[in-house]
This record gives structure tokens, C-alpha cells and sequence, in this order.
């Protein structure tokens, strides 16, 4: 008897494109990949490139010298004198970025540590110290006959920082951002018809019906297997064309992408469509495996509710603690994913660690498979036990 | 020809205080349906018929006992088995977001018809049940009595040689059940083995050759209608029904 799985795919894929929701669940996540981009590097821009007005206006507890308001007035500095209690109160009104307090010789700086715009405050009212205080240091050493470049400039720091062309902190972390966000969408893609096409058929009763065909369980399970995976790898592609097309965006937009190339490379983009295939295989026989247990939509959902957070949490961590891919950890589900990922954005490919994870994928989906297919022969599948 | 041989069927339940006790949904059920034959499968609610039929259509493994069609048995032939036969029951639900055409045609696929006479016998069916004004439309937006014309084409389209129909006319109205026992009548005709269980006994002493009388998983009675009204000496079916279900009770009470 000859196949007869692409019947069962044919009818899951008309099902999966008639429906509302599993159509919303495809399509509309990935809408939030350039969100997700142009917003967060909004954020950063804002944070690197703030405007002197946020926080510029100083406080200070005694009147300024006429070098020193001319300093300040050279940074941007808005001076603000009054009393030590009235500088608190206007401090704690949020009127002021930072009040300097100054007793006898000794300048203290105060502000909150959790202020965001304390650091800029800081170097500001710091730039006006160190230039007030040369200035005074100069005035001094003529005072004495001495020329001050001999003494203030005995020796000279200068900052060589080198800045990749291809990347920068922000554009390696928004990338990476932007794929793990793409493991989680293609993981919330293959949720919604992997539910509907085991618990929510055994629901609706038509399961019954199914299994009174001449059909093979494994032409049924493979059917739906590659109805979720396409569902799912849709959702991958259209976040990889989304985070792809928002970098681009994001590169010309805002400035600390200044000098970096953010698009991905072909070799890139082809690495990342292997690593969406694979998992968007995984993640379709795992949610399927998982939703076929249940006899409910309602239970299947619960249980895959857990499943949501396995398969982030893994790459949750290596994202947060810096794990580097490795041979072992190119064959643990999961984690492989997201550290080839990794791997692309830092333009890191290696091959082998890319087959180790396809093999791993594979063997995992064969097993995965093989299970179910044993349950759907059994009539524990529409009666449990 | 369809030969249940011995079927048992052993499930468990819990009890009052939670205890698992197995029992029998089925319990040493054998006959036979001969070429052109309808036969009854009668029982109240629990008797066992629903588990029989979803046995006899490869739904349920039996615990014991053969089913054979056309001497041939589901664990060597499942699919041989599945080809011949076509299931229906008054529960069995369809694909709600097919046309009645798509649903017409993926079960000819299924079933192994070619393209050119499967053309053919969708637009036979549609015209013989009357379902061509609502070919083309979603199964979800047509009415029960609709859907469950549907449920019968979708059973003709493979020419089977045996029906297995789990109360089929349940919860429809009279002219949709009509329709299901003009279908039966016709199939009847054409040779075609039918097994058919029901709640209405006017239905059963009307289309059915042979009847068998089910309660707690046992045969308490079998033959053609006549022959259970004569033995029960009553004039119907129904009569005839209560009769042995009573007769039953007190001898299962005595045991």
C-alpha cells in the first residue's frame, strides 16, 4: 500500500490556513521581531547619546568663582546655588541631576546610583573640577615662576580603543536578541496546530473517524508532524526576513550603529535557515509528542505550557552567561540552537558544530516520532488507559 | 461475510471508593452477517453495542476473540480489513472546515479511488443524497441533518462491502433518518452487509434480517424479528425488547 501521508498533510495544511488562530500565531509574533529591534535600539541610543540638557543641572552649596561659572557655562553646566537642606529637597524633587556639596577644600558629589543619568551628571560635574582645578594649579606654578606645561604635562594618556567594522556591543547584542527571539515565535508557532491537530482532534471527535481509514499511524503522524513543522518554519522565515530587514533599519537609523555593518552575510542567512529547519522540526515533534498525550485542547495547552519555558530557559542562560559553543554542546537540544546562533552573529560558523547539531536533531525527532507513532496504534490514543 | 468469533472486551472502572474493578463491556459475543444481510445490534444504554461496532471497525483491539471479514483478521490485514468496511456513528464528526467535496475527495484518496471515478461518484452521491445545493460549502456551516448526509456520502464514496453504523439516526429528525434507512435499504439491495445498531425498535423490526438482543456485554437473545417476537409471544419488537431485558436483569440479579 503506498504512502499516504501526503493525503493527512494536504488536509492538516488546509485546516492550518483556515484557521483564524493558527494563522494569527504564525504570522502576527514575527511582526513583533522589528519591535523588538527598532525599540530596543532606540533604548540604547538614548542611553549613549543623551541630550546635555537631561542632566545637566548641577546644584551647589556655595556661590561659583568666575573661572568656574565660565567653565561651567563652556560645558552646558546650568548652575543651581542654594543652602545644603534646599539642595536635598530639590534633588529629591527631581529639579536637579546633582548637588555639589563643598566644604573647605573638599567637593562632594552626591546622587542616586539608580539614576540613569547620574554616570553622565558625574563625568560632567567631573570635567568642570578637573579643568577648575588645572586652572588653579596653573595660576599657582606662575604664581611660583614656573612654566606649568613642564609640570602638568610630564607625561600624556591617550585612549586607542580598536572598534571592529563589523560589529559592535550593541549590534552583537541585538542580533543575538533578535534570534532568540526567533527560537521563541517558531516555538509559539508550533504550540497552537500541534495542540489542534492531536487534543483538539481527539476533541472535536474527528480523531475517531480518522482511524477507521485504511491508513497507516505513521502516514497520520507524519502528516501532522510536517503540517506543524511547515506552520512553524513559516514563522521562522518570515522572523529571520523581519529581524534581517529591522537591523537594516536600525543601522541607518540611530547612531551607535555608527560605522558597523549589521546585515548578515548569504553565508550567514543560509547557516540560520539550517538552524530555523532544525529546530523547527524539534520543537513540532516535541510539541506534538507532548499535546498527543492529552485528551483536551484545554490540558494539551497546560502541558505545553512548561515546554515554553524548557526550551527557552537553556538558551535563556547561555545568552546571559556567555557560553561558548563547543562539539558536546552542539548535541544538546535546546542549547545548540541558540549557540549556533550565537555563532552566526559573531560570524563564527563551524561547520561540524552545525552537522553535530543535525544529528542530534535528527536522532531526537526519530525517536520522538517512533513513540507517537506506537500511541496512535494503539487505542489508548483516543481512550487513555 | 463478517464472523465475530468469542469477543470480549475487558475495561476498568473505579468504584465508589476509588478502587479499580475490570470489567466486561463485552463478554463472549459471537455471530455471523451473511452477503445482503442487515443485522440489528440491540441493547439499552451500556449493553455493549457501541464497543462491539468499535471493535468490529478496528476503533477497539479486542481483550479476546477474532473479528473476521471476508476471512480476513486486523492483526494481518488491518488496512485490507479498514478498505472494505465503511464506520458510522450518530457521535462521528467531520472535518468542519471542509467543503463536503474536499472531505468527498480526500476519502476517495484515502481509500485508493482514481481521480476519473471519483469525479464521477461524488457527483452520483451528491445527486443521489440530495446535497448539491451544499457541495462547495463548509461542513461547519451545515445543519446536523446535513452533516450527517455528508457522513453517509463520505462512506459511499469507497463502494464498501460493509457497514457498521452506530446509531446513526440518533438526535436526527425524521426526514434526515429517513434518509439514513433509504440509504441502508439501498445498500441492502446492492449486497451489502450491514451491521446496524439502534434505540428505535420500529427502525430495527423494519430494516433489520436478523437482530441480536444485547445487555451486559452477553447475547440474551438472537434471531430474525419474527422469531424473537414469537418466542417472546408479543406482537413487536419493542414488547419483545423489554420482555427479554427484564428476563435478563432478573437472571443476571439471581446469578
Amino acid at each position: 500500500m503506498k504512502n499516504k501521508f501526503g493525503i493527512i498533510l494536504k488536509k492538516e495544511i488546509t485546516e492550518l490556513f483556515r484557521d483564524k488562530k493558527s494563522l494569527a500565531m504564525m504570522l502576527v509574533i514575527p511582526i513583533l521581531i522589528p519591535v523588538l529591534v527598532i525599540g530596543l535600539s532606540a533604548l540604547f541610543d538614548m542611553q549613549t547619546n543623551k541630550e546635555v540638557s537631561d542632566y545637566n543641572k548641577i546644584g551647589f552649596n556655595y556661590e561659583l568663582s568666575e573661572v568656574e561659572k565660565s567653565i561651567a557655562t563652556e560645558l552646558g553646566i546650568e548652575v543651581i546655588v542654594n543652602s545644603d537642606e534646599e539642595l536635598i529637597k530639590e534633588y529629591e524633587a527631581r529639579n536637579l541631576n546633582l548637588y555639589v556639596i563643598k566644604n573647605e577644600n573638599n567637593y562632594i558629589l552626591n546622587c542616586d546610583e539608580d539614576d540613569t543619568n547620574a554616570p553622565f551628571s558625574l563625568k560632567l560635574v567631573n570635567s568642570l573640577f578637573a579643568a577648575y582645578k588645572e586652572v588653579l594649579q596653573r595660576n599657582y606654578l606662575t604664581d611660583k615662576k614656573i612654566n606649568p606645561d613642564e609640570v602638568i604635562n610630564l607625561i600624556t594618556v591617550n585612549e586607542s580603543i580598536r572598534t571592529s567594522e563589523s560589529e559592535n556591543y550593541f549590534s552583537s547584542y541585538i542580533t543575538t536578541y533578535g534570534f532568540l527571539f526567533i527560537i521563541m515565535a517558531i516555538t509559539v508557532s508550533a504550540t497552537y496546530p500541534a495542540t489542534d491537530t492531536t487534543a483538539g482532534e481527539k476533541e472535536r471527535g474527528t480523531l475517531e473517524t480518522l482511524l477507521t481509514f485504511p491508513i497507516k499511524a505513521k502516514d497520520i503522524i507524519i502528516g501532522k508532524f510536517l503540517s506543524v513543522t511547515l506552520s512553524s518554519f513559516i514563522t521562522g522565515v518570515l522572523s529571520l526576513v523581519l529581524l534581517i530587514t529591522s537591523l537594516s533599519i536600525a543601522g541607518e537609523m540611530f547612531e551607535i550603529y555608527e560605522g558597523v555593518n549589521l546585515m548578515l552575510s548569504l553565508a550567514s542567512i543560509i547557516y540560520s535557515l539550517v538552524v530555523i529547519v532544525a529546530y523547527s522540526f524539534l520543537i513540532s515533534g516535541v510539541c506534538i509528542a507532548v499535546a498527543s498525550k492529552s485528551s483536551t485542547f484545554k490540558e494539551a495547552q497546560s502541558a505545553l505550557t512548561p515546554l515554553n519555558f524548557i526550551s527557552f530557559f537553556p538558551s535563556m542562560i547561555a545568552f546571559m552567561i556567555d557560553v561558548s559553543s563547543s562539539r558536546v554542546l552542539s548535541l544538546v537540544p535546546f542549547l545548540n540552537f541558540t549557540l549556533l546562533f550565537e555563532d552566526i552573529t559573531a560570524g563564527n560558523i563551524d561547520v561540524i558544530n552545525l552537522v553535530l547539531m543535525i544529528c542530534s536533531t535528527v536522532i531526537i525527532i526519530l525517536v520522538i516520532l517512533s513513540i507517537i507513532i506506537k500511541q496512535y496504534k494503539s487505542e489508548k490514543v483516543l481512550f487513555g488507559n | 461475510m463478517l464472523e465475530v468469533k468469542d469477543l470480549r472486551k475487558k475495561f476498568v472502572k473505579i468504584t465508589k471508593d476509588k478502587k479499580k474493578v475490570e470489567f466486561y463491556a463485552d463478554d463472549g459475543i459471537s455471530f455471523k452477517a451473511e452477503k445482503g444481510q442487515v443485522v440489528g445490534v440491540l441493547g439499552p444504554n451500556g449493553a455493549g453495542k457501541t464497543t462491539l461496532l468499535r471493535m468490529i471497525g478496528g476503533i477497539l483491539e479486542p481483550t479476546e476473540g477474532t473479528v473476521l471479514i471476508d476471512n480476513l483478521n486486523y492483526r494481518d490485514n488491518e488496512l485490507e480489513i479498514k478498505e472494505r468496511i465503511a464506520y458510522l456513528s450518530g457521535n462521528t464528526k467531520i472535518y468542519n472546515t471542509l467543503s463536503c467535496y474536499e472531505l468527498m475527495k480526500m476519502c476517495g484518496n484515502i481509500y485508493g479511488v482514481s481521480e476519473k471515478d471519483l469525479e464521477k461518484r461524488i457527483k452520483d452521491i451528491s445527486k443521489k443524497l440530495n446535497m448539491e445545493e451544499f457541495l462547495y460549502n463548509k461542513i461547519g456551516n451545515l445543519s446536523t441533518g446535513q452533516t450527517q448526509r455528508v457522513n453517509i456520502a463520505r462512506c459511499l464514496v469507497h463502494n464498501p462491502s460493509y457497514y457498521i453504523l452506530d446509531e446513526a439516526t440518533s438526535g436526527l429528525d425524521i426526514i434526515s433518518s429517513q434518509v439514513i434507512l433509504n440509504f441502508i435499504k439501498e445498500e441492502k439491495k446492492k449486497g451489502k452487509t450491514i451491521l446496524y445498531s439502534t434505540h428505535y425498535m420500529e427502525e430495527a423490526e423494519n430494516i433489520c434480517d436478523y437482530v441480536i438482543m444485547i445487555n451486559k456485554g452477553v447475547i440474551i437473545k438472537e434471531g430474525t424479528p419474527e422469531d424473537i417476537k414469537k418466542s417472546t409471544k408479543v406482537t413487536n419488537l419493542r414488547d419483545a425488547f423489554f420482555a427479554l431485558i427484564d428476563e435478563s436483569d432478573g437472571e443476571v440479579h439471581e446469578k
